[in-house]
């Protein structure tokens, strides 16, 4: 059987997904000249795209701000691009409402699908935002290019929806996984990682599985020890003698602190640290922004448009970044700057962070 | 950093040619033209204008540069054919050489010559992050939740060799397979070894370990047409690629992983 790439199949959904960020340097720059319009450009943030805007009146500024990448002032709020850097523009054009974007080759270097398919996705919705544009031909090189971008048919001129729309079944329940044998000795764990707050009190079964594994990582991430999972001498002596968890910073009523070094959510209540899961933040070239931020948009079942992922149970805080369900949550940071967290606390984490709620991202702790 | 790399093997393979042998007879007189039959991720991706290939790259595309250069080929023309099998109808073409992972059947070999083969085929098994034990055997296998593409080589061989106790999954097509993967609804996936490979090399984040094969011994040959006479020297090239260890390198750089070492699972 020889290996192909197969036109993928789309679902009905189309998840609604870009979201606009006021770009302040720009915005000042756009005041300062009362005639000049503005252009949108779509960049990364998080698992999301979002668009800044940058003075131009045209199809072919936005596309060259695009190539020239964001600001300084937005890298330090970790919006990023996936189009390589001195990616050249060839050839811009629009007729009949078909932008034609030629670019160089450089555009297609690389061989990470999630880049290559991000940086598409950045070229269509940056070109189909401006008026007028209802689907881009994209060229490299003058060709239409053929396999480069994996998950993306580019033989024919892509539309926004084209980009968007969810091209996987949402996520299915994981095969089930025999239960571990129960023992007095893991309830008792389990009874202490509970009354400090690494675990929720309905989880106390006496058996061993992923979830007691992931709060024995959380517990060793706070207490600063090898982050293994497992409940070694260390690690027992260090919950033998350990306290509740405090909040890092002073603040009021229902609130998240995130701490970048140590890969955690806290819960927090007034000053009581309800809950700590253990997370997995933004690795590195894709940070987690720090800040003091509020949870402003809320998806039971979010999908990721560059990244071509669903994402579970989001909380959006700061324009594309999230907290959300991951089946993959390491011991270090691994995302694409969104927050993590384990399945089976999803959920329940979701309906504690109403819209407004405050998440205070902190890199040290 | 393919480049400096083929670059290189290009410019001492020319340096040795130029002492030894002419360059063999092509169609364009300078020119080795390669029928491609793009897209196939890892091996051969692109950019195309009507036939005329402007950007290529992949597996494929620096084997047939390297090819060049040791025959003493100054250029390398790729053109594009839009259907697999148009590659492998008899008669006279206008390219000298084939690389489409085309696979030596005796059909075939009545409308075409091959060459030696340069890439073994088996059947790979790619297994889901955080699965907790590796598995090293068919017997490892039989316990985990395994799925193949529906119709596929790797289905049967599930059914006829691994004899599973979980029910195995059969899906549609290639993409749900690696997505249940993703979705650990899969503990392992059994598929064409080389495009697991490259499928394990574009999303690392997604998946485990490539763990094994288990063997199938498909080969991949470069096609002619009948007759040809670059055939042997070609097939003298890819023997002493393949001892040097070239072909080890290409295929690591573009497909990930070699899949001829993976450990074979028995």
């Amino acid at each position: 059987m020889t290996p192909k790439r197969r036109v993928l199949g789309c679902c009905a959904v189309a998840a609604a997904t870009a979201f606009s960020v006021a770009a302040a340097g720009a915005g000042l720059r756009a005041q300062s000249s009362p005639a000049a319009t503005s252009v949108e450009v779509g960049f990364l943030q998080g698992e999301q795209l979002v668009y800044v805007k940058r003075p131009g009146s045209t199809l072919e500024a936005a596309v060259r701000a695009l190539l020239a990448g964001p600001t300084a002032a937005e890298a330090k709020r970790e919006i990023t691009t996936q189009v390589p850097r001195g990616t050249p523009l060839r050839v811009v054009s629009l007729q009949g409402g078909v932008a034609t974007v030629d670019l160089g080759e450089v555009f297609a270097t690389g061989t990470r699908a999630e880049s290559l398919t991000a940086r598409v996705a950045q070229v269509v919705l940056t070109a189909t935002r401006f008026p007028g544009v209802r689907s881009v031909r994209l060229l490299v090189k003058g060709g239409t290019p053929l396999g480069i971008f994996p998950g993306v048919v580019t033989r024919y001129p892509l539309t926004a929806k084209d980009v968007r729309a969810p091209d996987a079944p949402p996520p299915s329940p994981p095969a089930p996984q025999p239960p571990g044998g129960q023992s007095a000795d893991m309830r008792a764990l389990q009874q202490r990682l509970a009354g400090l707050g690494f675990l929720p009190a309905t989880a106390v079964d006496g058996r061993s599985g992923p979830q007691t594994t992931s709060a024995v990582v959380a517990f060793q991430k706070w207490a600063r020890l090898g982050r293994d999972g497992g409940a070694g001498r260390a690690t027992r002596a260090a919950l033998q003698t350990a306290a509740r968890p405090t909040p890092i910073r002073a603040g009021r009523g229902r609130h998240v602190e995130v701490l970048l070094d140590r890969q955690l959510a806290l819960l927090i209540d007034g000053n009581r640290v309800t809950r700590i899961l253990d997370v997995s933040t933004g690795k590195p070239g894709f940070d987690t922004p720090i800040g003091s931020w509020k949870v402003e948009r809320k998806e039971e079942r979010s999908w990721s448009v560059p990244y071509k992922v669903w994402l579970p149970w989001a909380s959006y805080f700061v324009g594309g970044v999230a907290f959300h369900e991951y089946r993959d949550v390491p011991p270090s940071a691994a995302s694409h700057g969104c927050v993590r967290v384990p399945r089976w606390d999803a959920q329940w984490f979701y309906r504690q962070l109403p819209s407004g709620t405050t998440v205070t991202v902190l890199a040290r702790s | 950093m393919i480049k400096p790399l083929v670059a290189m093997l290009v410019v001492a393979a020319t340096l040795a040619v130029a002492a030894g042998a002419a360059a063999p007879p092509t169609k364009t007189p300078g020119v080795l033209t390669v029928g491609l039959a793009m897209p196939s991720a890892g091996f051969q991706v692109g950019a195309v204008r009507g036939r005329d290939v402007v950007l290529a790259k992949g597996f494929e595309i620096d084997l047939a540069r390297v090819l060049a250069g040791r025959l003493g080929i100054p250029r390398v023309r790729f053109v594009n054919e839009p259907l697999h099998s148009t590659l492998l109808t008899s008669g006279r073409r206008d390219w000298d050489i084939a690389l489409a992972q085309i696979s030596i059947t005796p059909a075939r070999a009545q409308r075409v010559d091959f060459s030696t083969p340069y890439l073994r085929a088996d059947q790979g098994v790619l297994i889901r992050r955080g699965l907790a034990t590796k598995p090293r055997s068919i017997a490892d296998l039989r316990s985990l939740q395994l799925c193949a593409e529906r119709a596929s080589t790797g289905g049967q061989l599930i059914l006829d060799r691994i004899k599973p106790t979980r029910k195995p999954l059969l899906l549609e097509n290639p993409s749900k397979l690696s997505y249940e993967l993703f979705t650990q609804r899969c503990d392992a996936i059994v598929f064409d070894a080389p495009a697991l490979a490259v499928l394990h090399r574009q999303a690392p984040d997604r998946y485990g370990a490539l763990v094994g094969r288990i063997v199938t011994n498909e080969q991949y040959a470069i096609a002619f047409e009948k007759g040809s006479p670059l055939r042997a020297r070609i097939n003298t090239t890819l023997k002493a690629l393949a001892a040097g260890g070239i072909l080890t390198r290409l295929q690591k750089r573009w497909l990930g992983t070699s899949t001829s070492t993976l450990p074979v699972l028995r």
